[in-house]
């Protein structure tokens, strides 16, 4: 039972970074109708933030998150502005496709170039403090982590639900051409969301520094992640992004625990294969 | 519609220029940093190599100095690519070798000379390598390589060749299996792959001595990837001659997000020792993770890999304490103090296991020409095939290394045939304490005591 109770504790607090990374996925998505192919380097590109804002100037990990979000946020809206408002006009999927998987390439070449392939860690003095709640252990940077996150989701939700900027992107998502006749600047919004997006990948792996080692592909498996999370949690959808990122980590440890760990990935792939071939199914009978 | 493209053009390359002035301005503050700027790292590590070149010949301008045509001796490394700095930890422990016999006189009174070969971690360059050293620049003897499958191809090359060739770190074990029976230009000084495995079991067995405590059940815990497989392998080839239960084999896929189910299937298992092998980030999340869940096995020991890479202690700092791996040599080793002291002095660096094992090839051409007396092929070959050096090199020193004899035998390996493979070769066990590696197997070898169970803080 202990067992079982720490099992949920462990995918609860891995899957909201599955969460978090996929939302940022799924803003974009939304909103572009792309799939941000290097969403899992922007993660590692906010990790080597935090830890060059820690190693050379001394911040806290966790006070680097607004540090960490604005940066973020411009560079996106700078890649947005600069490479794929281009790309958009040409309507071509495959050119979208090679722009940001090229754009992962670069960036986590260009980490090793800089950083060189040593894995570094952040060690702060609570690094090594862990928190017993009866029978379940919880390391503190996780639990911090994992308060945060919920944060971040909330004024996410909150931020696209009742604001005027939010009601925009989802008009824009809704219908791009319908908004730009009432008068949105869609490429604007354009700009925001993809901003928004990296942010909360570089936000993601800011978080994650407090327990993961830093290396320039560390975002791979992540931004793996985030594309299952999409996918099952509905394209385009934040509530069902946020769920189905819990969904996943605490499927991989259930599964581990149930069957074996070594399946947790292979089970993972096939639900997520399984839930592909349904929807496919229900809305082909819908139609 | 020009001008927007040209717009569009033109901050494509502003973007770009900012991401390579990011790149200078990151270098430039990484190396001035406290956090172990690599690249600075790699450029302090390369230097002494260079020279080491001088020093070989103010050795030679001794009055000992040897006459007479250089023994070419060439060797297959990475010189250059991803494994460049593996490369130039072998070739200290080659030149280190090489000045200490050219000081003495050399080799029937001939200097040795080091000609040197780049594979770049590439068996097709590896094979035009040797080619080279062999038909234009004439090498007596062979040394090679960092990488197996390289290794495998030199090897071949040498063979046709009839140069003797010497491999001071290859570990696959397929290298002297039946298929390699008839290369018998081909020596192999370091253990094999499962020799490194049945020496993690025989430290298990053995600690009892110290701990009191017999382990009577193992867990592996590694990655999914071929060395996982591996030390799967080499587990079940051995486990029964030890007397142990294999009660749970736990792996991941490399880089994995997290750890936990992991670590509590290993908690739920609850074996005597954990025996693992992993890439760096993976093993300081494993650490990390067992922290985490509050589990704390009486005993790991690692196959290397990321477990004995230097940013394994600096990440984990003290919850590092306890962890155990297989080694080649450790500096606190009783017979390598003595000569990690001078090397240190010439290198700025310790001895590691590859600079030992490649330093230790060198004295054994020196000891098998001098048998032979000649350096023609065939006959170095007979004589490597009948060398026995027990405890110390004649005019040299004692073994560096963990064990006392080296000889070139064919034998079997769990039931396998296997070709002029050093028998005696073993590996060391050396466990963190207090922030460093101390050596703590074998026990003749070291005075550092094992910590059971290990702290892990």
């Amino acid at each position: 039972m202990s067992t079982f109770l720490q099992a949920c504790v462990n995918g609860l607090l891995m899957g909201g970074f599955y969460s978090l990374m996929g939302m940022g996925q799924n803003v974009i998505f939304g909103v572009m109708k792309i799939v941000n192919f290097c969403h899992g380097e922007m993660l590692m590109v906010g990790m080597y933030l935090t830890f060059v804002l820690y190693t050379f100037f001394g911040i806290d990990p966790y006070l680097s998150v607004p540090i960490v979000a604005v940066v973020m946020f411009l560079f996106g809206a700078l890649i947005q502005h600069t490479l794929i408002t281009p790309s958009l006009g040409t309507k071509s999927f495959t050119n979208l496709l090679f722009l940001t998987v090229g754009l992962g390439l670069l960036l986590s070449n260009g980490a090793l170039v800089i950083f060189g392939s040593t894995y570094y860690t952040i060690n702060t003095p609570y690094s090594q403090t862990y928190i017993n709640l009866g029978p379940v252990t919880m390391a503190l940077p996780r639990l911090i982590s994992f308060g945060v996150l919920v944060v971040i989701s909330s004024a996410l939700f909150a931020f696209l639900k009742y604001t005027t900027t939010g009601k925009q992107i989802r008009a824009v998502s809704q219908n791009p051409v319908g908004a730009e006749v009432v008068g949105i600047n869609v490429k604007s919004i354009y700009i925001l969301t993809y901003g928004i997006g990296v942010a909360l990948a570089g936000v993601a792996g800011s978080l994650l520094t407090g327990f993961y080692t830093i290396f320039p592909t560390a975002g791979a498996s992540f931004g793996f992640r985030a594309l299952i999370v999409v996918v099952v949690g509905g394209l385009g959808s934040i509530p069902g992004a946020f769920l189905a990122g819990i969904f996943l980590g605490l499927l991989e440890t259930m599964v581990a625990l149930f069957i074996s760990p070594s399946y947790s990935d292979l089970i993972v792939f096939v639900t997520f294969i399984v839930i592909l071939v349904v929807r496919q199914t229900i809305i082909a009978r819908r139609r | 519609m020009k001008a927007r493209k040209v717009t569009s053009m033109l901050c494509a390359l502003a973007l770009s220029v900012v991401a390579l002035a990011g790149c200078a301005s990151g270098a430039i503050n990484s190396a001035q940093g406290q956090a172990a700027a690599p690249a600075e790292q790699e450029r302090t590590e390369a230097a002494p190599a260079e020279e080491a070149a001088p020093a070989e010949e103010t050795a030679a301008a001794d009055e000992n100095a040897p006459e007479g045509d250089p023994i070419r001796l060439g060797t297959i490394y990475a010189m250059s690519g991803g494994n460049a700095a593996i490369g130039a930890n072998i070739l200290r422990g080659i030149d280190f070798a090489v000045a200490e016999i050219n000081a003495k006189g050399g080799v029937l009174g001939r200097p040795l000379e080091v000609v040197r070969g780049d594979h770049a971690g590439d068996p097709a360059t590896g094979k035009s390598e040797a080619e080279r050293l062999i038909t234009q620049e004439h090498v007596d003897l062979m040394m090679g390589c960092h990488m197996s499958t390289v290794t495998e191809v030199v090897a071949q090359v040498c063979q046709q060749y009839g140069v003797p060739m010497i491999t001071a770190i290859s570990t696959l074990d397929r290298l002297t299996d039946a298929d390699h029976e008839d290369m018998d230009y081909f020596f192999r000084l370091c253990p094999l792959n499962s020799v490194y495995v049945e020496d993690m079991l025989k430290y298990l067995k053995d600690s009892t001595e110290q701990t009191g405590e017999e382990i009577k059940t193992i867990a592996i815990f590694t990655d999914r990837a071929a060395i996982g497989q591996e030390l799967i392998r080499c587990v079940n080839l051995f486990k029964d001659e030890y007397g142990l239960e294999l009660v749970a084999e736990v792996d991941y896929t490399s880089n994995a997000t997290d750890l936990s189910a992991q670590v509590l299937a290993l908690k739920d298992a609850n074996p005597d020792a954990i025996l693992c092998d992993s890439y760096i980030g993976d093993a300081t999340l494993f650490v990390q993770t067992l922290k985490a869940q509050n589990y704390s096995p009486k005993m790991i020991v690692a196959k290397a890999n990321g477990f004995t890479d230097p940013s394994f202690i600096t990440n984990l700092g003290s919850i590092a304490n306890g962890v155990a791996s297989v080694v080649e040599f450790n500096p606190d080793l009783t017979n390598g103090v003595e000569i990690n002291e001078e090397f240190n002095k010439e290198f700025g660096v310790d001895m590691n296991g590859h600079s030992a094992e490649s330093y230790t090839v060198v004295w054994i051409f020196k000891t098998a020409i001098e048998a032979a007396g000649s350096v023609e092929g065939e006959a170095v070959k007979e004589a490597l095939t009948n060398l026995d050096i027990q405890g110390e090199f004649p005019g040299g020193r004692k073994i560096v290394l963990p064990y006392d004899r080296i000889k070139f035998e064919n034998y079997e390996l769990a039931g396998e045939p296997h070709y002029r493979d050093n028998t005696y070769a073993s590996v060391a066990i050396a466990q963190i304490q207090d922030g460093a590696w101390k050596t703590v197997w074998p026990f003749n070898f070291t005075e550092t005591k094992i910590a059971y169970p290990a702290p892990l803080e």
